[in-house]
């Protein structure tokens, strides 16, 4: 149903689906974070309740079924249940990311009343010390607790694990939590640079080397998946690599493609102070459009126009590794400064990734071989 | 008729969908896609005593035999009930 109404939206130009940042404001400090901010004055610049509930109408009535509640961490809000729930009585599917430090009583009864179609909790780590290193607050217990409260009420919830150099070696521990809590679990070693806050292209002071991350990434696969199943990754792999070097049409010295994904064709980001997006991960250029001044309408308009004109680099078109790369328009743009140039970063993590699965699977299979 | 559920009726790209919130999400995942007539339907069961009235009211609306018009209303209500959404 989602795939079909994305495609739907997209050749209608309707907003399916969102997220709205409700704040920059978090109580973690994460190395690596892309988006969080805490300043004196922050709150105020928010966008209120109200506003977000207007906001919701307006897009509802546009198309969006599919909302995504995110932050910063959302939850740092008093009236997040208030923006939650009338966000879901206009008969929005709603999912909520959070780092599950701050659930509490209200909230949970909150989301007893009216379940999120899913809470995407991050996990940082397995002990209070990989807490307080990566993310400078342990709350590490706090947060297993309140994961299995979640997972004791019935409630969806999916972890997001994402590895950098300050909690990879708990990867070990996080997987454990997993499996025992039940909970299906998605993890990442890339780490988009923080361009939103820095400015800067192609940094990240919490992330790996491009060649670790790759490295790591193939490790968690190699943990996570059922022997047979990271066989047949490794497999996908090399297949992958001999279609698209025997595809005639992979041109490498023509234009490049547009956006792949359904950012700004039938999904929006909204940032905290009413910045409306194709993507959150993007920069948010100066003349990025401003629902408070324009209305959603006009601001979705432009997003579209935006994205529509957005061109990848033409040199991915003929890469023997681009169906397994996860390079984007947003990465290139967060990597390099601009849509249309290769991301280095991301090619070399891709080609550590795939050496290192193949080099597993190659004695995964001398191992059953013996 | 009652419907036991919480569902809100949505209209999204000209077809008709009913995303289920409150204790409705808590039973049904994802969203029931129906045909007009069955978003016309829905909108009419709280006020309807019975099967019989809705038929009613699907031939003052709609160009269509009785026999027809039980037999969709039939059909939607059956669907409905087997859910016990109804």
């Amino acid at each position: 149903m989602s795939a079909y109404l994305h495609s739907r939206g997209a050749a209608l130009g309707l907003p399916i689906s969102g997220t709205f940042e409700l704040t920059a404001r978090c109580n973690f400090n994460c190395r690596m974070c892309y988006v969080h901010q805490n300043g004196p004055d922050l709150a105020e610049k928010e966008l209120t309740a109200a506003e977000w509930l207007e906001i919701g109408k307006t897009a509802r009535d546009m198309g969006m079924v599919f909302l995504l509640l995110t932050g910063g961490e959302p939850l740092l809000r008093p009236d997040f249940p208030e923006i939650y729930t009338g966000l879901v009585k206009l008969g929005l599917i709603v999912s909520v990311n959070t780092n599950a430090s701050l659930y509490n009583e209200k909230i949970r009864q909150t989301f007893l009343c009216y379940p999120p179609a899913r809470i995407n909790v991050s996990l940082y780590g397995g002990s209070e010390e990989t807490y307080g290193r990566l993310c400078g607050n342990a709350s590490f217990e706090k947060v297993v607790k309140n994961l299995r409260s979640m997972k004791e009420d019935g409630l969806q919830v999916k972890l997001n694990v994402s590895l950098t150099p300050y909690n990879a070696g708990d990867m070990k521990k996080i997987d454990a939590i997993s499996r025992e809590i039940g909970l299906q679990t998605k993890s990442t070693a890339y780490m988009y640079p923080p361009i939103r806050l820095t400015g800067k292209t192609g940094e990240n002071a919490g992330r790996f080397t491009a060649e670790e991350a790759g490295r790591v990434m193939a490790e968690w696969d190699a943990l996570r998946d059922p022997e047979e199943e990271f066989l047949r990754r490794a497999e996908n792999f090399r297949q992958n690599r001999k279609a698209i070097e025997a595809d005639e049409c992979a041109d490498a010295n023509g234009t490049g493609e547009g956006i792949r994904c359904r950012a700004g064709r039938s999904a929006f980001w909204m940032t905290w102070d009413g910045r409306l997006m194709p993507c959150g991960t993007m920069p948010v250029e100066e003349d990025a459009p401003d629902v408070r001044r324009e209305g959603f309408g006009t601001a979705w308009k432009r997003v579209r126009e935006y994205a529509a004109a957005v061109r990848t680099p033409s040199a991915c078109r003929g890469c023997p590794d681009r169906e397994n790369c996860p390079a984007c328009a947003a990465v290139c743009k967060c990597e390099t400064g601009k849509f249309d140039e290769k991301p280095c970063y991301l090619c070399e993590m891709t080609r550590s990734r795939i050496r290192t699965v193949l080099r597993i699977a190659d004695e995964m299979e001398r191992n059953r071989e013996k | 008729m009652t419907i036991r559920y919480e569902f809100v009726k949505r209209e999204i790209a000209g077809e008709y969908f009913l995303v289920p919130i409150g204790n409705a999400a808590k039973k049904f995942t994802g969203m029931f896609a129906m045909n007009e007539v069955g978003a016309f339907i829905w909108d009419i069961l709280p006020d309807a005593e019975n099967d019989r009235a809705v038929v009613k009211r699907i031939l003052e609306e709609y160009e269509v035999t009785p026999e027809a018009a039980e037999a969709d209303v039939r059909e939607f209500l059956d669907k409905l009930r087997e859910m016990e959404i109804l």
